[in-house]
Order: C-alpha cells, then sequence, then structure tokens
C-alpha cells in the first residue's frame, strides 16, 4: 500500500509536468511565435478588420503620401503611387499573399486594434461609423529615396541612408524590387518565387555580403585602441601569410606608407598584417561593440551581421583584417558602422517610423533616438574620421568628393563565391558620410557582383545622395 | 461567517454563469430572453447538484464544483457559437447531473461491482462488435451507434468499462498477482499480468481499429500508469513500454493516417490549405485572443473547423484569453489532484484502483486534445472532458465523476456519518 501510494505520487508528478507543459508553451507561443503566424493570408480574421476599418495611410517625412487605401469595406483596394520604389521598405498588403515589411510589423496601428479597441470602439458601433485605422509617418525622404533608386538604375544592390547623429533612416532602396499592387503580385507572384534573382528578399536589411575593404575601418579603430599599426610598412604588392597569398587590388605596389596611407590606398598588404598583429581577441571584441551577431531592432526583419569564427588562426585574422574570409554584413549594418564613427563613436538605434498618428491628429506613438552600441571613445572615432578623410581627398575614394565638404569615405571590392571562379563578379562597395566635422548624413551603397571597384562604380552615388542630402538640410 | 466561507466557489460558479450569460444576452439584439432563461438554468442545476452532495453527505465537495465550472464555461461557448447547439448541452447537462447522482447512489447501494471482472471486456467487446456491425460513420470514423434520435460514441463508455475491469481484476488477484495461475495451456501457466496486457492490447486493438487514435493514446497512458503503480514486476513495465513504442513507431511509419498527422504537427504550414488547415486556423484563434481574450462575442472562432467538439479550447483561448485557457487546464489539474487525493486515501484496492483510474482518464483526456491543439504534441480527436460538446462525452463523463464521489464518500454504510 506504502509503495502503491508512493508510485501515485510519481504519477501526480507526471502529470503536474504535462499541465505545466501546456501552460509553458501557451505563453511561448504568445510571447514568441504567435507574431509571425496572425499575417498569414489564411487568417481571415485580419480581413475580417480590414473590412470595417479604413487602413491608416503611409507618409514619409514631409507627409508624402507612399500608400493609402482607396475604396472602403471589403472593395478597399491598397495603392502605392509610387509603384515599386518602396516595395522592399513599405512591403505590400494583399488579401491572397498576405503582407510583408511595415504593411505585416504595422498592420495593428494601421488598422488601430489594440487591447481596448473594443471598447473604444463601440461609439462607431452603435453610430454605424466605419473605423479609421492610424496613419504612419516614416523618416524617409521622399526626393532622396527617388533619388537612390534612380542611381542604382538596374543594377542590384541596395543603399542605405541615414542621420548617423539619431539612427533616422533617410532612404532605404533594395533592387531587384517589384511591383507591390494586389493585381501585379497575382500576375507575376509564381514567376518572382522562383527567380534566381529573389526579387522578395530586401537586400538592404537582409542581403548579406562579405564587407571586403570597407572593414578596414573597423580594423583601423581597433588597432588604434590597441597601438597597433603605428609604423611604416613596405608594401610590395603581397604578402604571404601561413602559406595564404595576399595581394592588393591588380597587386599594386604602395611601397612605404603609415596605416592612414594604408586605409587611402587601401592597402591588403598593411591590414592582413595588422589583422594578425591585432589578433583574435581585439578583432572580436571590436566585432561585438559593433553589433556584430546580434539582432538589429529596426522597424522591419534585419538580419544580424556575421561573425561565424569560433577560434581564428593566422590566415583568419588576416582575411578578417581586409574583411574577406566568412565575414557577412548587411548594407543596413554598414550604414550604422558609418554612422557610429559619425557620431563620436556611437552607433544609434536604426529606426523608420517616425510617429503614429490617429484619424483626429492626436500622436499615439513618438519613436525616440537610442543609442544601439559604443564603437569606440570619440577620440578614437575622430581618428578614424580623419584617415577616412584622406581616403577621399587622396585615396581610392576620390569620386565621392564633394566641392566645399569635407566627406569621409570608404571603398570596398569584396571578393565573393563568384568572382572566385568568373571575372569582374567583386560586390563594389562605399561606405561614407559628410559632412566630416559635424556630419548630418551617412550613406552604405553596396553593387552586387558589379565587376568593378567601390571606388569607381559605388562612391560616386554616395557622392550624387549626399550632395542631395546636404543641399536639402 | 463559517457558512458563508463555505459557500465561497459555488459562489464563483454562479458569478461566471451570471457574467457569461449576461454578455451574451446584451451582444445580440435582439435581445433574446431564452439566454437569460438557460443561464438560470445552468445555476440552478449546479446549485442542486451541490445541494445533493452537501445534504445527503456525498463526500468530497470540489469535485462536483470543479465540473459544474468546466459545464458552465462549456455551455457558455456554445450558447455563443450557436444558440440550439446551447440549449442542447443544457438539456445534457441536466441528463448529466441526474446521472451523476444516480451512477453515485448506485454504486454505493449495490458491492457487485467488484465481481464483475470479465463482465467489463465483454460488454466492450459487445459494445465494439455493435459499432463495427451497425456502427454509423461521421467525420470518416466508423465509431458512432444511432438509436432512435440519438447518436452515441461506444468508445466514450469502452474506456470507463476498461477502468472499471482493471480494478476489478486487481482486487481479484490482490496479495498474488505475480504468483496466481489465471489458467494453463498444457505446461504454460498464464499469469494474471499475461491476461491484463491481452485485454489492454485488444482494447487498444478495438480503437485503432475504429480509428479513434486519441482515445488509443489515452487509454495506453492510462493502462501504463496503471501498471507502473500497482504491478511490481518492472521487467513487464519495460516490455509493455517496448510493444507500445514499437507499435507507435510502426503506426508513425506504415498507417499513413497516423503519418499525415505526425507530419501535420511538425510542419502544418506546409500544407495549410488542406492538411494543416485545422491546426493554423486553431493556432490563428489562440494567437488573435492574446492574453486577454477578444472578449466574448467579439472574436471569429467560427472560423475554426470542428470547434464546438475537439477545438473548443482554442474557441475559449481567443474570446477569453490565454489567461482563460490557463484557467482551463488548472481546473483540469484541480481535478486530478482531488481525484488522486481520493485514491490515496482508499485502502480498498477495488475502489481505490478505480478512483485512480477515472482521474487518469480524466487527466489524460484532456491533456491529449488541449496538447493537440495547441501544437505541442499531434492532434488526435478526442473531446475535452465536460465542455466539448456532445451528449455521449458529458453524460459519460458525469457518470464517472459520479463514481469518483461515491468512492470519495468512503465505504458505504461508514461514510455516512
Amino acid at each position: 500500500m506504502e509503495k502503491q501510494n508512493r508510485r501515485i505520487i510519481h504519477v501526480l508528478i507526471f502529470m503536474s509536468f504535462l499541465f505545466l507543459s501546456i501552460i509553458v508553451y501557451l505563453t511561448y507561443f504568445e510571447i514568441f511565435e504567435k507574431d509571425s503566424i496572425l499575417t498569414s493570408s489564411y487568417n481571415r480574421r485580419q480581413w475580417e478588420k480590414e473590412d470595417t476599418t479604413q487602413r491608416g495611410s503611409i507618409l514619409d517625412r514631409n507627409g508624402t503620401v507612399l500608400a493609402y487605401s482607396k475604396g472602403t469595406g471589403s472593395k478597399q483596394e491598397r495603392v502605392y503611387p509610387y509603384g515599386r520604389l518602396y516595395s522592399q521598405v513599405i512591403g505590400y498588403n494583399s488579401r491572397a499573399y498576405g503582407k510583408s515589411q511595415l504593411e505585416a510589423k504595422y498592420n495593428n496601428e494601421l488598422l488601430n486594434i489594440w487591447e481596448f479597441s473594443p471598447v473604444t470602439g463601440l461609439s462607431n458601433l452603435l453610430k454605424g461609423e466605419q473605423k479609421t485605422g492610424n496613419d504612419l509617418y516614416l523618416t524617409l525622404d521622399h526626393k532622396l529615396q527617388k533619388k537612390a533608386e534612380e542611381l542604382l538604375g538596374n543594377k542590384n544592390g541596395a543603399i542605405v541612408v541615414m542621420r548617423p547623429k539619431t539612427g533616422e533612416v533617410l532612404a532605404m532602396v533594395s533592387k531587384p524590387d517589384f511591383d507591390p499592387s494586389s493585381a501585379k503580385l497575382a500576375q507575376n507572384w509564381q514567376e518572382m518565387v522562383e527567380s534566381a534573382d529573389h526579387p522578395f528578399l530586401p537586400r538592404a536589411t537582409q542581403g548579406l555580403y562579405a564587407p571586403g575593404s570597407t572593414f578596414k575601418v573597423l580594423i583601423s579603430a581597433a588597432a588604434l585602441e590597441n597601438g597597433v599599426g603605428a609604423g611604416i610598412y613596405d608594401d610590395n604588392g603581397s604578402i604571404v601569410i601561413n602559406g595564404m597569398e595576399i595581394s592588393n587590388y591588380g597587386k599594386e605596389a604602395f611601397g612605404k606608407i603609415d596605416m592612414t596611407g594604408a586605409l587611402a590606398v587601401s592597402s591588403n598588404v598593411v591590414f592582413s598584417q595588422i589583422g594578425v598583429a591585432l589578433g583574435e581577441k581585439n578583432i572580436r571584441d571590436i566585432a561585438a561593440r559593433a553589433g556584430m551577431n546580434r539582432d538589429i531592432p529596426f522597424d522591419i526583419n534585419a538580419s544580424s551581421s556575421r561573425f561565424p569564427y569560433k577560434t581564428m588562426g593566422k590566415t583568419d585574422l588576416a582575411a578578417v583584417g581586409i574583411g574577406q574570409g566568412r565575414l557577412q554584413v548587411t548594407p543596413l549594418f554598414m550604414a550604422m558602422l558609418a554612422s557610429g564613427i559619425a557620431n563620436d563613436g556611437v552607433i544609434m538605434k536604426p529606426y523608420m517610423v517616425e510617429r503614429v498618428v490617429s484619424p483626429n491628429d492626436t500622436v499615439i506613438r513618438t519613436a525616440q533616438p537610442e543609442v544601439f552600441s559604443r564603437l569606440t571613445s570619440p577620440e578614437i572615432a575622430a581618428q578614424v574620421n580623419k584617415m577616412m578623410q584622406s581616403v577621399v581627398e587622396t585615396g581610392t575614394g576620390k569620386s565621392a568628393a564633394i566641392k566645399g565638404v569635407k566627406v569621409a569615405g570608404k571603398s570596398g571590392t569584396a571578393e565573393n563565391e563568384l568572382s572566385g571562379i568568373q571575372k569582374n563578379k567583386e560586390h563594389a562597395w562605399f561606405i561614407s558620410f559628410a559632412p566630416a566635422d559635424d556630419p548630418k548624413v551617412a550613406v552604405a551603397v553596396v553593387l552586387e557582383y558589379g565587376g568593378s571597384t567601390g571606388g569607381k562604380a559605388a562612391a560616386p552615388i554616395a557622392r550624387e545622395i549626399m550632395r542631395l542630402s546636404l543641399s536639402e538640410g | 461567517m463559517k457558512a458563508v466561507r463555505r459557500l465561497r466557489p459555488v459562489i464563483l460558479i454562479i458569478l461566471v454563469n451570471i457574467i457569461g450569460f449576461g454578455l451574451l444576452y446584451f451582444y445580440k439584439k435582439p435581445y433574446d430572453n431564452y439566454i437569460l432563461l438557460a443561464g438560470l438554468a445552468a445555476i440552478f442545476l449546479i446549485g442542486l447538484g451541490y445541494s445533493v452532495i452537501k445534504f445527503a453527505k456525498l463526500g468530497d465537495g470540489y469535485l462536483f464544483l470543479i465540473a459544474g465550472m468546466l459545464s458552465s464555461m462549456g455551455i457558455i461557448m456554445l450558447y455563443r457559437l450557436d444558440r440550439d447547439l446551447g440549449f442542447k448541452q443544457i438539456v445534457w447537462f441536466a441528463a448529466g447531473i441526474m446521472l451523476f447522482l444516480v451512477s453515485c447512489l448506485l454504486f454505493r447501494r449495490f458491492r457487485i461491482w467488484e465481481r464483475l471482472v470479465y463482465c467489463y471486456p465483454l460488454a466492450s467487446l459487445l459494445l465494439f462488435a455493435v459499432t463495427l456491425f451497425f456502427g454509423r460513420s461521421i467525420k470518416g470514423a466508423k465509431n458512432w451507434i444511432i438509436i432512435g434520435q440519438f447518436s452515441i460514441q461506444p468508445s466514450e463508455v469502452i474506456k470507463i468499462l476498461f477502468v472499471f475491469f482493471v480494478a476489478a481484476f486487481f482486487k481479484l488477484y490482490e496479495g498474488k498477482f505475480s504468483e496466481a495461475e489465471v489458467f494453463r495451456i498444457g505446461k504454460l501457466a498464464v499469469r494474471p499480468v499475461h491476461v491484463l496486457m491481452a485485454v489492454s492490447f485488444l482494447h487498444l486493438g478495438f480503437m485503432v481499429i475504429q480509428q479513434e487514435w486519441g482515445t488509443a493514446l489515452m487509454i495506453f497512458l492510462v493502462y501504463f500508469m496503471l501498471f507502473y503503480v500497482f504491478v511490481n514486476d518492472r521487467l513487464y513495465l519495460i516490455i509493455n513500454a517496448v510493444l507500445a513504442s514499437a507499435g507507435g513507431l510502426a503506426g508513425v511509419f506504415l498507417v499513413n493516417h497516423i503519418k499525415i498527422r505526425v507530419d501535420t504537427w511538425l510542419d502544418p504550414w506546409k500544407d495549410i490549405a488542406g492538411t494543416g488547415y485545422q491546426i493554423t486556423q486553431s493556432l490563428f484563434a489562440i494567437g488573435a485572443g492574446g492574453f486577454f481574450g477578444t472578449g466574448l462575442g467579439l472574436g471569429r472562432p467560427d472560423f475554426i473547423p470542428e470547434v464546438e467538439t475537439d477545438f473548443i479550447f482554442s474557441a475559449i483561448c481567443e474570446e477569453m484569453g490565454i489567461f482563460g485557457g490557463v484557467a482551463v487546464v488548472l481546473l483540469y489539474f484541480i481535478l486530478t489532484y482531488r481525484g488522486i487525493k481520493i485514491a490515496l486515501s482508499i485502502k480498498d484496492q477495488f475502489t481505490k484502483v478505480l478512483a485512480f483510474g477515472i482521474t487518469l482518464v480524466f487527466g489524460f483526456q484532456a491533456f491529449v486534445i488541449v496538447g493537440g491543439v495547441i501544437k505541442l504534441i499531434p492532434l488526435s480527436g478526442v473531446t475535452l472532458p465536460f465542455i466539448s460538446y456532445g451528449g455521449s462525452s458529458l453524460v459519460v463523463s458525469f457518470i464517472a465523476l459520479g463514481i469518483l464521489q461515491a468512492v470519495s464518500a468512503g465505504p458505504s454504510g461508514k461514510g455516512e456519518t
């Protein structure tokens, strides 16, 4: 009897565990899983609300309407006046294919759904009025967005423009893009889903590329912090580290140069040596402070940039020193890195939705600038800033120079899986900010498989964007 | 003062009913007076059952209240989904309470139950045969018998008969379970443990043939727990576990129905328009409710297929929130706890196994279906005891509860002091 009762208790414990697992799972589901599933087009509830609510509009920082709903009730149609231009930022809102990007993330705001909306909506229900959703005001600048899109043209790639001091995103373009209207989606869906160009991949936030020489900015900061790379190097055009040959672009030899000169001409010979001299700990440390391997909280999903090494040998250190190896970064991340140097070593959290405004013009929510990460000290940031200025003045970034404005920048020409087997397949990068002594705008440009150097192909694009942004003030 | 304190759980249930039916009354225009009537009826029935237990001193005071609370939530939800169903459910609820009291009294009045050892499996076999030959398929599985206007699901009865059999069987061989010989085939002695296993797996077989995977899983869990507690032979426990795992694995790989359910559980999004439709609709409902729910009548649980029976838990989560869902789970947990507490206090082997077995039936059945609709485990259709719509389910649950109630009152003759 004693034994039986003891075993009955065991069973009770087992059953408690079962019931507890239900409660834990429900809570887990509620907190972590439900947001990603509720926007499925098979969830008929979201259209239920859509039918009784006029979906809110989305506007740029100057009030230009970027998306609005036409018609009422179940006959509502989502209109995107600028077609493809915002497809990778605002996304789409389609009955057949669901929602994406801002349309998905801010669905509740656009439809004014919140915990107490049944109570506040009661008066509308009684009056029989159609409910109206909230409007989103973005930090994007339509003129700048349009310019960026034109500059990118028909090349695949991305452009991210930010305000370094606040983290506001001024423009964000990814190519290829697509027409987000429901009719066009239905027409092109199958083709786009299967396309090798992946038009549904928003390059700016989720495209992962090797950073190439733009990563030398980060390595320079680490070198200055740790007193590495202070001397004069002798650059013969190539160097062998642990049996791996590393050479400059076009095997050009730069002779005797210091680190500032090496950054300006983008010497792989020097920076691979600096990478080795810094060692694993210091590089890992600054990569973490830059926010690699970390989620970037943003208004749309952003991939985290990857620093995937478990342990690093000498060749790994040399490769990371020049931004190659297994490093992978997003254009958004590189724009944040440039912003961090520009903003005295402090990286601000990026944001794109400036405020949510209710139909009767009450501001429901306003975004506040927040610190994302402290990259380095103001002194080190100032030194790297100077070095980046000389890149534009005398080095590979000359085509980013603007008359009468101090510009800081860094080019990159990133090897990738295709450039190893085919010619002219490198990614062209350019990151920059201006004016260098009081930065107002930071830019990251990447051109996929462009086959040209960052300085030639990407820097002029960055220049035009900075010029337009500064002229607007 | 003391009386007030003792009444408190009852008052809570009455309050839940008043709020629930009150909200329903005001939500739908034109106001439907039947809703108020239904609410009053539910409150009256619970009060009636509770008074009888209290005045006749029929033992544990909580069992009935827990079941009453669960049934109330079920009736409110069903009324909100479909007025006619709600009304029918109240009729079944009334019948259930009557049968609860009758079974409680009958069980105490007669002492033959433990002597009917082999009658129980024979009755199950008969029910099974009748279903097989005269049964009607509803939703693909042939597991209903139609008598006149009523349709009965025999598996609901069979699971209780099974518990009765195991209890009577353990009583029969109490103290000599490992030595006794049931019969001999030549030189081979057939021990009680062999008979127990044979009969149990026969029951499992019934359920598998009828494609009642959920009930099969539940019967196995109950059987395995009873075996663990009351049979001292660990070797046979392991044999049971191995047999069941082998059977389960074979099922997953060979039986297409089971394979599909497991695949759907692992990734319902792959075939969202087909096999994954039910479970994803259920998840949408739970997600839409959030922690506090949309409020009664304000969600769209009607989008969920089979919402009145198997998926009623998802409807509760949508409109009463995760907190409402957790409350339901906790009610089942308390029910299990009370049942096990009763089983612990009994010395008589028959009633001890019976009380424990019935408690396990309630607990596992709740787990199997709630776990299924929230995608914690593969979905297998069983009803949620006391809440789901359905006469067989509700009435059988109340009969089983009546027996548990009778057992909790202690040995008859002595308990009524």
